[in-house]
């Protein structure tokens, strides 16, 4: 009986560890990324990667096995970075702008219908096949703004899971996001590139 | 169009956050809207370009190994399970979960993508016909006013009396329009005839300007046709004008100059 408990219990941890590494290392390189859009320092996005393992992997007792794994981690990630030092220095770099539009606005509300452009698609495509001006105009997002474009588009999550990853309301990411692209679109339209194309 | 997707539409839509009904109404409203045809591809395209652009850091080799080597080392009792966590577990393969994931990821790329590329196929198609069905009116009028001109024939009604020629159309038409009765320097009207555009009765007004004749043609718009008013400036050398009002298309042609063909339509249309 007591052998066979052993070789049960044994079974059972080996089973959970297994389970935590399947679910989080195929994560490493999209936590890892993410990581480093934030703290835009390759060694930093590293100690925070390293970190945020360390703390899900502790923390993965009271992980809810139905629950979603990548929002779980991913917000972990989030957390952990905010109290970083890099994460401070974010957080207390935002505009006033951006603090002062979140507060209440949803959606359509942030974002007026004539702040749209109104330039041809094929213009937008040359554009947008412009990998360096996109990372520039993405660079140049405040970090509100960047997380939930790494969150939506790059990470493909749907607005419910950011919401429960950034702590905010559905209404407040999808102003975000608005908000995001229309930081995209004018950072873009400012692409030299762009501008000597028109002439 | 006064009432455009909004943006927190358009991002909805190219996040596929859009639930059944809103994406119905959507995609009913981008059938019949080129400018949010084109803010919504712009915005897929923009997604798109920021995921490529977005995936741009990977991590060093070393660090998959670290992290391996921080799972396998850590302490099993630090996460201890309450309960028995592979009961509560679904049993399923997690190799199964990840495909599983990865079809549903693939599927839905694929739905949008397919989606995106209907609704651009059905806005192509249906503005080439309304551009084909367009050039076939203006032909069509062009013919028949050459031919008027080629047969030097006296209109069916010969009046320059509008009390004459408007009266001569009832019977022959199924609706009815005003005549001005004050015309633009040097015009006449000299005439009409009853003539079928689209194999649909049509009043086409015989007017000279100086020397040069006009054929104005009236015609009811059918229900539901919306892109069949004649856009075209000009035809074969011959110039054309024309307005709608209520359910019906006016179009003026003439080798005239476009200043006084303008000043006839605009004043035929001042009388409607």
């Amino acid at each position: 009986m007591t052998l066979l408990r052993w070789k049960r219990t044994t079974r059972e941890e080996s089973a959970r560890s297994t389970t935590f590494e399947d679910l989080a290392l195929p994560l490493l390189p999209a936590l890892y990324n993410v990581a480093h859009w934030l703290t835009r320092n390759p060694t930093d996005a590293e100690d925070l990667v390293q970190e945020t393992m360390l703390k899900a992997l502790r923390g993965f007792a009271g992980f809810e096995p139905d629950s979603n794994f990548k929002a779980w981690i991913f917000r972990i990630l989030r957390n952990t970075f905010l109290t970083s030092r890099s994460g401070l220095t974010a957080r207390y770099t935002v505009s006033l702008e951006e603090e002062i539009h979140e507060d209440g606005e949803t959606g359509a509300a942030a974002v007026p219908e004539g702040t749209i452009d109104r330039e041809t698609p094929e213009l937008n495509l040359i554009r947008l096949s412009d990998r360096s001006a996109l990372h520039t105009a993405m660079e140049q997002l405040p970090p509100p703004l960047l997380e939930v474009v790494l969150l939506c588009d790059v990470e493909e999550m749907k607005y419910k899971e950011i919401a429960a990853i950034l702590n905010i309301p559905i209404g407040t990411v999808m102003s975000r996001i608005a908000r995001a692209r229309l930081h995209l679109r004018r950072s873009l339209s400012g692409n030299p590139f762009t501008k000597e194309l028109r002439a | 169009m006064s009432d455009h997707l909004s943006p927190a539409k358009l991002n909805a839509l190219a996040d596929g956050e859009l639930a059944l009904d809103q994406f119905a109404s959507v995609t009913e409203h981008l059938h019949n809207c080129s400018q949010c045809t084109s803010r919504a591809l712009e915005q897929s395209l923009l997604k798109s370009a920021t995921m490529r652009a977005g995936r741009r850091y990977t991590p060093a080799d070393g660090l998959l190994e670290q992290m391996e080597r921080l799972v396998s080392s850590q302490d099993s009792s630090n996460w201890t399970a309450k309960d028995n966590l592979e009961s509560r577990r679904p049993a399923i393969n997690p190799s199964s979960r990840r495909m599983a994931w990865a079809g549903w990821a693939v599927a839905a790329s694929l739905l949008v993508s397919a989606a995106g590329l209907t609704v651009m196929q059905l806005h192509t198609r249906s503005a080439q016909t309304a551009a084909t069905e367009r050039t076939a009116l203006a032909t069509e009028l062009g013919d028949q006013h050459i031919a008027t001109l080629a047969a030097n024939l006296p209109p069916q009604v010969l009046s320059s009396d509008r009390h004459t020629v408007k009266p001569w159309f009832q019977g022959k038409l199924p609706f009815t329009f005003n005549l001005p009765e004050n015309l633009p320097e040097d015009t006449k009207l000299e005439g009409a005839n009853l003539t079928y555009v689209h194999n649909r009765p049509t009043a086409q007004l015989l007017y000279s300007i100086g020397r040069h004749r006009v054929s104005v043609f009236v015609r009811q718009r059918q229900n539901g046709e919306e892109q069949s008013d004649v856009t075209l400036t000009q035809l074969a050398g011959f110039r054309l004008a024309g307005f709608r009002t209520g359910n019906l298309d006016v179009t003026a042609i003439s080798d005239v100059d476009p200043a006084r063909l303008t000043a006839l339509v605009l004043s035929i249309e001042h009388i409607q």
